[in-house]
């Protein structure tokens, strides 16, 4: 988009002794959300360090916010937030008056960092525990608290390693519209890690897919989720009516299977191809079997697909 | 002002939204980030900014170690002694239990719990490095001990002028005292502080700095005495006396007559290799400092 990237890696490796954290790592990170997507041990907490300026590379270099991460490790560090994968929160102190000592330490005014925490704790969803200590927190509050403090001094760029870690489903899909809000909203850039694939299709523009130190891939999230020409359709009922359209689907020259509660169908011959005419089909079977049509929607392709192929690739 | 928003029939106000607001304030350098540090660690040291439990220790060591000056205070006032019964720097001397324990007790707020729990990863992720971040959290302690000295130090200066006591003479001595603390206060904090930074439970943080400020003086003592009286050796006092923060810096206050008793004097070659060592103990315990955030930094 002609805009200098966030973050911009040149064949960045790093070995520790014969253990291969990250090998010949090229990849560029634009404004918005990026996932960076891999195993436990695939390297992503190990990139994150490297661009703080807290781990020195084997080889190859790397800049974040046009800043060196050799040479201007400082720089980057007032730019920047971290919310950190393991827990890093002092028990016997307030969120409040860990935030504003975390802003403070990041260069903030006493009383600038006094209103950011305000601000930032309103924003995370930390309401009165705030003023507890930190010791008794759920996990939940935990993250939040660890999140406000990474957003305290209003950084250009936060990087987030596994937000949702630990969280249950309600308390994650949360924290996910919260990293979607940061980085569209709030207009920082944020690097969230994660080893689920699903939940940050979610959220991410952009996903980067390590394995074993490698880059596997890296492109937007509409790219890697693009429109595979098969469809899904559901029709009300039970798995009974859903078999009784799949058949008659296949009589009529369709490739189905069950997905789910669903019929998935694949990509039609090239003779329904054109236009509306398999929806058109489909409409008349169901119509024709007496069920009714509950959903028909194009089939998309899930991060975790790519991933595997990858992997099989690679 | 004209409200666009006024409140509705029956609600006294309304909360805005005004959605995320950028900073775009000043941002102060890594100096008055440094300054900043300081001056909360050195609050922590006292427990100040902390809970009211944690305060406890420290103000009731500090109170312990004025008691005996208030009183020397009101004795000379009330009776004219003509001196001090005791100097400046020997009763920093005499009062090195409270001193130490203090050492021990506050070291692992400034050392331990950032490693123990982990923020250090949040304060190396920030502008400081882990370099800078040690030394400014040695600075704390050195200053919070440092004022736990000068303090009592302080009441005695007041009470020999209050009992009209030569002025340029108790001056000097002040001086001499002061100077000696900075040098004590310097050792105890390295001491205690990597101490702390190494063993990161509070309970063994505590017992190590015990051992290597209380029990090893204690034996530095016992075989200085038992060397100079029962083998009638010379040497060896003075030898031993460079093992251990206290006989260091007593050793330099006997060499520089600042009133304190050892028990053979330190004087000739020695007065040098006290100081040399004294200042080496420093340096090592920085370097380990440095060394050791550094390597909790990069994990």
């Amino acid at each position: 988009m002609g805009r200098p990237p966030v973050i911009s890696t040149a064949g960045l490796t790093k070995h520790y002794g014969t253990v291969h954290a990250l090998t010949d790592l090229t990849v560029d990170v634009g404004a918005g959300v990026t996932g960076l997507v891999g195993a436990n041990g695939a390297g992503k907490s190990t990139l994150i360090k490297i661009l703080l300026g807290l781990l020195e590379p084997t080889g190859g270099n790397a800049s974040v916010l046009g800043h060196d991460i050799e040479h201007e490790g400082q720089e980057i560090r007032r730019l920047v937030g971290y919310m950190p994968e393991h827990d890093c929160l002092p028990p016997d102190v307030s969120a409040s008056d860990f935030v504003v000592h975390m802003a403070r330490m990041s260069g903030l005014g006493a009383s600038a960092a006094r209103e950011r925490a305000a601000d930032v704790l309103r924003h995370v969803g930390l309401d009165e525990e705030r003023y507890r200590p930190m010791g008794g927190y759920s996990t939940g509050m935990k993250q939040r608290a660890k999140l406000a403090q990474a957003l305290a001094h209003d950084p250009r760029l936060v990087f987030l390693d596994e937000p949702t870690n630990g969280l249950d489903p309600a308390a994650r899909t949360d924290m996910l519209r919260l990293v979607e809000r940061i980085g569209s909203e709030f207009g920082i850039a944020v690097l969230v890690t994660s080893h689920l694939l699903g939940e940050l299709e979610q959220v991410s523009d952009h996903v980067i897919v390590l394995d074993g130190g490698h880059l596997l891939r890296s492109s937007a999230t509409g790219e890697f989720t693009q429109h595979t020409g098969g469809l899904l359709v559901e029709v009300v009922g039970t798995e009974t009516e859903r078999d009784r359209l799949g058949e008659a689907l296949a009589q009529r020259g369709l490739t189905c299977r069950p997905r789910g509660a669903m019929v998935a169908v694949d990509p039609p011959p090239p003779d329904l191809a054109e236009g509306a005419a398999v929806h058109d089909l489909i409409r008349d079977v169901a119509a024709d079997l007496g069920l009714g049509l509950m959903r028909l929607q194009p089939d998309r392709r899930h991060l975790e697909d790519v991933f595997l192929e990858g992997g099989t690739r690679a | 002002m004209p409200d666009l928003s006024a409140p509705g029939p029956g609600r006294s106000g309304v909360i805005h939204d005004l959605g995320y607001r950028h900073f775009d304030g000043v941002r102060e350098g890594s100096g008055a980030i440094a300054r900043t540090l300081f001056t909360t660690g050195l609050r922590h040291a006292y427990g100040l900014g902390r809970s009211g439990k944690s305060k406890v220790m420290p103000f009731l060591l500090l109170a312990m170690s004025l008691l005996p000056a208030t009183i020397v205070v009101g004795v000379v006032v009330l009776t004219g002694l003509a001196d001090l019964p005791v100097s400046y720097a020997d009763y920093t001397n005499q009062t090195q239990l409270l001193v130490s324990l203090f050492a021990a007790a506050q070291a692992p707020v400034l050392f331990s719990r950032d490693l123990r729990h982990r923020s250090i990863v949040l304060y190396l992720a920030r502008p400081l490095s882990s370099h800078v971040f040690a030394l400014v959290r040695w600075l704390s302690l050195t200053v919070a001990i440092l004022l736990f000295t000068a303090i009592p130090t302080t009441v005695l200066y007041a009470g020999a002028m209050l009992a009209g006591l030569d002025k340029s003479d108790q001056t000097t001595d002040l001086l001499k005292a002061l100077v000696l603390q900075v040098l004590l206060a310097m050792l105890v904090a390295g001491v205690s502080g990597l101490i702390s930074s190494i063993s990161l439970r509070r309970g063994f943080a505590v017992v190590g700095s015990v051992m290597a400020l209380i029990v090893l003086t204690g034996i530095v003592t016992v075989v200085q005495n038992i060397a100079w009286y029962e083998a009638d050796s010379e040497t060896v006092p003075v030898a031993v006396g460079l093992l251990s923060p206290w006989s260091l810096v007593n050793g330099l206050a006997n060499s520089w007559d600042a009133g304190v008793d050892t028990v053979v004097p330190v004087d000739g070659a020695w007065v040098p290799a006290y100081a040399i060592i004294a200042v080496l103990l420093v340096a090592g315990c920085l370097l380990g400092l440095v060394a050791r955030f550094q390597k909790v930094g990069s994990r």
